[in-house]
């Protein structure tokens, strides 16, 4: 108990999450030992293959995080990554996977001039971005999925393997790393959290809080054009609604991992961590054949079940 | 002074936040049918004692009588409902209700279990006309009335709640010229009425034309009550003061004032600032001095980019410049600081770590390229560290965990990393111990010496004249006096600070 009271508060949730993940690993265990006498969660081949689904939610979440550490949010995730994925589908060639990146910075910029210039509070701006991009999408293809398939190249990066490893999965490591980075060696990185704990000391403190904004909502959109890119690679087609089923689970991964959902605090390995979470749970409860409504019950009692355990430890500041 | 026994009396109150002590052992009586003035410095305990008068702050120790029966408030209403109701300087006025609304917000009147909006208006009307603002419409929302306007629709919303005792804090500040004679004629009335009138305001032409009687508070303490004309002005202000300014200062340099470097001229920002002329040279400290809400903020504000809509030009060195962010003012051409005045919300990140926080305003001096160098963010620190002689116990503890003295020296280093010539400084030494103040104050003049130009605003009057080298005294948005060397006197500064005789010799 020592120990656990020693870490600081940025490393407890991460910890937490992480002793559930285990939990997870060892009921669905043993739920699959006594009723198939195997023990699939432990099988290297289909962590590897869970792990690629996740990659996908990874890169999003990755992006989220940013945007969450401002104290803001994005919702215009899901239609900003079916628009890159269909337009970089629809440019195709060696020029798809820059389309689909720049979209996704395209709305990633509009979503910040419009948070950090016209002060429209972000769950509103970005809702409403995110319908208008669903508009231009509809108009794009008619209403029906694209017939256009992804590139090569796009297959690869999300379904192919190097040594059995799932390419998409390197793709999601490249992407921590870059965020990893940014988010604690850079002058930005720093002051994103500066932002996000006290707007206004940080703008006296010389700090230029519109472009960290402007900079976080641009890399929330690139993560998510990277994930709708990858996606309809997967998925050999980009097709309506594909980005719908990550707005959530990329919100609950971010706070499962214990960045504050006012901004200021929080680790990237928390956000891996969650990710991974929520991955599993969702296959242990598909192992456990759970009919789609109990599944829903079970998934959100558990978010909001740990998001109860964390606000015990972080005492009321400030 | 009124004859008979008190309306209100407070019988030994002190009130305490933490080690500060904002009312000390007082002993305060009011009377019905006297307009009854409070003075004091900023400090002095008058907001603590109305607060407590009117229920919002509950005494540490002592009693409070009305009409010789013993009370105790738990919550405003308490207070309302025994007949004590306060006009606050802050405005207490909801801005999208309507006027009538406003002024029936904690009692309306009702018609089967609903607002009878009719009679709501006629009480709106009534209490309007009383006050002569006949012009207002009941109907109006709040926020398209103007500052002045809004202060009137206060007052006749205390009105309405039939005071017995009712206390006006700095309730004239925000009047046009005709409101003010409205509500000098109003207390006049209410004298007449038997209602006991408690005024604070730093006006003292008012004091003399509206109140019977004087009371002057200094440090929580309740020093003399006197009525009017008995003391001259000149005892008033001595009443005020009244203690001896410290020798914990460094010892100023003699030398002749240095050239302009800071110049400043005809500084204009709304209200608050109406032309102000000031010069700061290389190696000098000037102090802002002058009651709170002068327009000093303003100014400080203004000079770091953080206003828009300037009027008047600011040279640097020669060089003009207008900087529109922060960013712009603390980078090379200006290579201006602030010290803000809430540290808690505008200095620091709270959660954040010390190392964190030192080097918000500098990261282009610990990176290479986009990358903050470890090890020159860690040289930064503990070279800022050891500088101001911060005691931490590890730099990557959060800054809320400092005491309120060391909190400041972070902000303080925060900007010394910067290396600014021009340094401005809100009120830095506001809750913070003794001990911490003089190494501020050591550290202003050695500062200073390295030849950096220091703009100091306090509202502490032993500051001014034991730090600056000289002292500008704002009132409502201009400098009305410029304090010199030895001129540099409380007696000087106070005079200055309300503004008595100066009127003719305004800069």
């Amino acid at each position: 108990m020592n120990f656990y009271k020693s870490l600081d508060s940025d490393t407890k949730p991460i910890i937490i999450a992480l002793g559930f993940v285990i939990m997870i690993l060892i009921v669905g265990t043993i739920y699959t030992l006594s009723t198939q006498g195997t023990a699939p969660l432990l099988r290297p081949s289909y962590v590897l293959q869970q792990l690629q689904v996740g990659s996908f939610l990874g890169i999003v979440a990755a992006g989220m995080m940013m945007v969450i550490l401002l104290g803001h949010i994005d919702l215009s995730v899901p239609w900003t990554l079916t628009a890159a994925a269909m337009m970089a589908t629809t440019v195709g060639g060696p020029m798809a996977i820059p389309t689909g990146i720049a979209v996704g910075l395209a709305v990633g910029l509009f979503n910040g001039l419009g948070v950090a210039y016209l002060r429209v509070p972000s769950m509103i701006f970005t809702l409403g971005v995110d319908q208008v991009m669903r508009g231009l999408m509809v108009a794009h293809t008619g209403g029906y999925a694209p017939d256009t398939d992804a590139t090569p190249l796009m297959r690869f990066l999300a379904a192919e393997k190097i040594a059995g490893v799932p390419v998409a999965i390197f793709v999601w490591i490249a992407v921590s790393l870059v965020i990893a980075l940014i988010l604690q060696r850079t002058g930005f990185g720093r002051s994103v959290y500066a932002t996000g704990n006290r707007e206004a000391a940080a703008y006296l403190s010389g700090i230029r809080t519109k472009r960290v904004i402007i900079g976080s909502f641009m890399l929330s959109g690139a993560c998510a054009g990277i994930a709708g890119v990858l996606l309809a690679g997967y998925s050999s087609q980009a097709y309506q609604g594909m980005g719908n089923p990550y707005l959530l689970p990329a919100i609950a991964a971010v706070v499962l991992g214990g960045t504050r959902i006012l901004g200021g605090r929080g680790r990237y390995l928390g956000t891996v961590v969650g990710v991974i979470l929520i991955v599993l749970l969702n296959s242990v409860l598909s192992i456990m054949q759970m009919p789609e409504a109990g599944r829903q019950i079970i998934y959100g009692s558990v978010i909001i079940g740990m998001l109860l355990v964390y606000g015990r430890n972080q005492a009321v500041t400030s | 002074m009124a004859n008979g026994s008190p309306i209100v009396a407070l019988k030994g109150v002190s009130k305490h936040f933490g080690a500060t002590k904002a009312l000390e052992n007082v002993d305060f009586a009011c009377h019905s049918g006297s307009t009854h003035a409070i003075l004091g410095e900023n400090g002095a305990g008058k907001s603590t004692l109305i607060k407590i008068m009117s229920g919002v702050l509950d005494p540490t120790s002592g009693t409070m009588e009305m009409e010789g029966k013993p009370v105790s408030f738990s919550k405003p209403s308490d207070a309302v409902d025994k007949g004590i109701v306060c006009i606050f300087q802050e405005l207490s006025l909801v801005p999208d209700l309507s006027v009538a609304a406003n002024i029936s917000l904690a009692n309306p009147p009702k018609r089967f279990g609903l607002i009878d909006h009719k009679a709501q208006n006629r009480i709106a009307e009534e209490l309007l006309a009383r006050i002569n603002c006949a012009d207002v419409n009941p109907n109006s929302l709040i926020r398209d009335l103007s500052l002045s306007r809004r202060q009137m629709v206060e007052i006749a919303k205390a009105l309405g709640k039939n005071p017995k005792v009712l206390i006006l804090d700095e309730a004239t500040s925000a009047l046009t010229s005709k409101d003010v004679e409205t509500v000098y004629a109003l207390l006049g009335q209410l004298k007449a009425d038997g209602i006991a009138s408690l005024f604070i305001s730093h006006r003292m032409h008012e004091v003399e034309a509206l109140c019977d009687t004087l009371s002057v508070f200094r440090n929580g303490t309740h020093v003399e009550t006197f009525a009017k004309g008995t003391k001259s002005d000149a005892d008033i202000v001595r009443l005020m003061i009244g203690r001896e300014v410290g020798s914990h200062y460094p010892a100023k340099p003699n030398r002749p004032r240095p050239a302009p470097f800071l110049k400043i001229e005809q500084l204009a920002w709304e209200r608050a600032l109406k032309g102000v002329n000031l010069e700061v040279g290389k190696g000098e400290i000037v102090g802002l001095g002058g009651l709170d809400g002068q327009g000093q903020k303003e100014l400080l504000l203004s000079l770091f980019g953080v206003m828009r809509g300037l009027q008047g030009t600011v040279t640097v060195d020669g060089t003009r410049i207008a900087p529109n962010s922060p960013a712009k003012a603390k980078a090379d051409g200006a290579n201006i600081a602030l010290v803000p005045e809430d540290r808690k919300t505008e200095g620091l990140m709270l959660p954040m770590s010390i190392a964190d926080n030192l080097i918000a305003a500098s990261f282009n001096k610990v990176s290479n390229g986009p990358f903050i160098d470890g090890k020159k963010e860690d040289a930064a620190v503990r070279s800022a560290v050891e500088k101001l002689q911060i005691k931490v116990g590890d730099v990557e503890n959060a800054v809320s965990t400092l005491s309120g003295g060391n909190q400041q020296k972070v902000v303080i280093a925060k900007w010394l990393m910067t290396d600014p010539d021009i340094i401005l400084l809100n009120d830095p030494t506001r809750g913070i111990d003794v001990g911490t103040k003089q190494e501020i104050y050591k550290l202003m003049r050695e500062l200073a010496e390295e030849g950096k130009a220091i703009l100091f605003y306090t509202t502490d009057y032993a500051e001014l004249i034991g730090c600056c080298d000289r002292v500008s005294v704002m009132y409502d948005g201009r400098i009305v006096s410029e304090l010199e060397g030895d001129a540099i006197t409380e007696e000087a500064i106070v005079a200055a600070s309300l503004n008595i005789g100066t009127d003719g010799e305004a800069a």
